[in-house]
């Protein structure tokens, strides 16, 4: 499979703080790939230096083959970007802010034209052409936003944080937007610290921290990394403190942490877990309400590698 | 063109942008007529009382007679004194009485003669001064031509024409008498019209405010500056040709506020700009240029957000016009007087003392010289902003 991009030993400091330190890493073609960190983890510094926004220190940077500059118009014109922060422009509607920035890749207007009604529909704004940007709801914003940086049909996109802060619905509308993206060919670089959604949408995942890469696999394998098999939730009211310590004498459990009537039993590895902890349950006479049992997520894998939340870091 | 087409439209929306750019100047323009013309009608109507005590001296001084005698005709539009002939004894006690400013005492020296230092005293001495300086002028003119052309021709080994020398100092004398007389009806365009001082600083103002309109044409598409500008520098469309879209944009932007300006107070406020209304224009253009690129500059050295730097050309802008003459003409004086170097560097100053000098003088010496340091402003306020915008990355955005 061919490299998208590929990033060697990228150090960018500002004032003696390294925000991305010796990273590297490659995207292929076709993929998603998702930077997943917490804030200020150097998601969005890397962008930026893949982009050639940003000066650096240290490491290479190449796209398609081709080192990264900013004359690299032949580069730049495959590129799309759907920013943080929403950059349109408030006096223009809708549809002139699509054409707007469409137009600074693509001259010809009637392919333009088609461009624009395409990119309208992938992201659900066809009712609203020619409304301003401050008639739009934050999530209809934002779909303005991702239209206006993937119009002109680009083959490599970067979506730094594209869902912050939107509805539910426009999030929805977002994620499949992506899929569609992907589809139609496009490899798609995804910033977010929303796990569920690298989850759903990416192939492969870098996870970073303090601008350093911990770990990047698939979600499979990077879960594997979390040395934990199952967490077991269950709702348990008046538990004893005697009971939890010989829960915890139960092979395979990890940890045990009981709050607010929650008991949850994380298991390092090993099979019937759960018919061992029901059959202990029974014996001891304790009474649950509900059980339910998950696999390890994302948010588990960061904190066996760093040792802190990813939301809460 | 694609660009260009965007940036015009995005100005044209921007209110903030089209209140400073095309309404502020025609409110302010409006507001100096209503509380400027009652003053200019009130100052047309003073004309200065003097007296001229009727002598011999006077009788053979033609020059200072027939002077004063158009400065005080009633027909005469720039009429500027009301003058009483008389005797000695009356113009004393007429000025005893403070009926008359002072009087003219034409002996074998010419005196005037006044009581206290006012700006009419003041006016009546300048007048009579310029007189006798004009008068010494001719005098030496006459005597000095006529020695010269004597001594060319016996250089020359050619006959004396006598007539011929006779005809072109005469000549060369009335083209001199003419220029003074305009210069002395131009003094007393000078009193009488000083607000138009107020609508130069007006237009300068309108020409500077343009500095907001080439921030905003840095700001739109500039990485570090906009998440606009951000989008636009990861666009294949190179940044010279963005900028100098943007930027022609806003001066078209500039130019249009200029030029309505310029349509609402001829025609509805009609101020008279005078004959030479295509050097006002050309001058307004290139103030325009001049204040497009102050904010250029502006943008590209001031590491601040948006609204710090149109507070800062506005500043700038409004300071200027005030040395200029913005709020009274006194300041442009005291400035021109005590900081010359100030008033030099000032655009403002620039394209109000280009107008002035349309105004007030028949060379376009002063104009020319108005004309040259804007565009050497813009060059310079240029190279401040390449300067800055050299760079192709930044070390944070």
């Amino acid at each position: 499979m061919k490299n998208c991009i590929e990033v060697k030993n990228l150090t960018k400091e500002y004032k003696n703080i390294k925000a991305v330190d010796d990273l590297s890493f490659e995207v292929h073609e076709g993929e998603i790939v998702g930077l997943l960190g917490p804030n200020g983890s150097g998601k969005t510094t890397t962008i930026n230096c893949i982009l050639s926004l940003l000066n650096f220190g240290k490491g290479t940077i190449k796209i398609f083959g081709t080192k990264m500059s900013p004359n690299a118009y032949d580069i730049k014109k495959e590129i799309g970007v759907v920013f943080q922060d929403v950059a349109v422009f408030e006096e223009l509607n809708v549809y002139d802010n699509i054409d707007y920035f469409c137009g600074l890749y693509i001259k010809d207007k009637t392919l333009r034209k088609k461009y624009i009604e395409d990119a309208i529909k992938l992201v659900g704004l066809e009712e609203f052409k020619k409304f301003y940007p401050k008639q739009l709801s934050g999530g209809l914003l934002r779909r303005l936003n991702i239209a206006c940086g993937i119009a002109h049909k680009p083959k490599l996109i970067f979506l730094d944080e594209p869902t912050v802060a939107v509805d539910p619905q426009s999030r929805n509308n977002i994620l499949e937007g992506i899929k569609t993206l992907r589809e139609l060919g496009a490899t798609i670089v995804y910033t977010t610290h929303y796990m569920e959604e690298v989850e759903i949408l990416c192939d492969r995942v870098i996870i970073l921290d303090k601008g350093k890469l911990l770990a990047s696999g698939t979600t499979d394998e990077l879960k594997a990394l979390a040395n934990i098999e199952e967490k077991v939730s269950l709702e348990v009211y008046d538990l004893e403190a005697k009971s939890i310590e010989k829960m915890k004498e139960l092979k395979n459990v990890e940890d045990i942490t009981y709050n607010n009537n929650i008991l949850v039993i994380t298991y390092k590895k090993g099979k019937n877990n759960l018919v061992e902890l029901m059959d202990y349950l029974k014996t001891a006479h304790i009474k649950y309400n509900k059980i339910f049992s998950e696999r390890p997520t994302l948010n588990d894998v960061f904190l066996e590698l760093t040792g802190k939340e990813l939301r809460d870091s | 063109m694609h660009n260009f087409k965007y940036a015009l439209k995005t100005l044209f929306k921007n209110k903030m942008l089209i209140f400073w750019t095309f309404a502020f100047p025609i409110i302010l323009g409006t507001f100096f007529n209503m509380a400027f013309s009652s003053i200019e009608e009130n100052e047309k109507l003073n004309i200065i009382p003097i007296a001229i005590v009727e002598t011999e001296e006077l009788e053979d001084n033609k020059i200072i007679k027939e002077t004063f005698k158009s400065l005080s005709e009633e027909e005469n539009k720039d009429r500027l004194f009301d003058t009483t002939y008389t005797n000695l004894e009356e113009a004393k006690n007429l000025l005893d009485e403070e009926k008359i400013a002072g009087y003219l005492y034409v002996t074998d020296t010419p005196r005037v003669i006044i009581r206290k230092n006012g700006i009419e005293e003041t006016i009546l001495k300048q007048v009579t001064e310029e007189i006798l300086e004009t008068e010494n002028m001719i005098a030496n003119i006459s005597e000095k031509k006529v020695e010269e052309s004597i001594n060319i021709a016996i250089q020359n080994k050619e006959e004396v024409d006598i007539e011929k020398i006779v005809a072109n100092t005469v000549s060369e004398i009335v083209t001199k008498l003419d220029s003074f007389t305009a210069n002395i009806e131009n003094t007393s365009n000078s009193h009488l019209s000083y607000t138009m001082i107020e609508y130069y600083t007006l237009i300068a103002m309108a020409c500077l405010y343009g500095g907001i309109l080439g921030m905003v044409a840095i700001n739109q598409n500039l990485a570090n500056m906009s998440n606009n500008g951000k989008r636009v520098s990861i666009s294949p469309t190179s940044k010279t040709k963005i900028l100098l879209s943007s930027s022609f944009a806003s001066f078209v932007t500039e130019l249009l506020g200029v030029f309505l300006l310029f349509l609402y107070t001829i025609f509805v406020l009609k101020v008279d700009y005078g004959e030479n209304l295509g050097l006002v224009l050309l001058l307004a253009t290139v103030g325009s240029f001049a204040g497009l690129t102050l904010g250029i500059a502006i943008s590209c050295a001031c590491k601040v957000n948006e609204n710090t730097k149109v507070g800062i050309i506005i500043s700038v802008t409004m300071l200027g016009c005030f040395l200029s003459g913005m709020m009274g003409i006194t300041m442009k004086y005291i400035v021109d007087t005590n900081i010359p170097f100030l008033n030099k560097i000032n655009p403002a100053n620039m394209i109000t003392d280009g107008f002035y000098s349309l105004y007030y003088y028949d060379t376009l010496d002063r104009y020319c010289f108005n004309l040259f340091s804007l565009l050497f402003f813009s060059i310079l306020m240029l190279m401040i902003a390449i300067y800055h915008l050299r760079r192709q990355k930044y070390d944070s955005i």
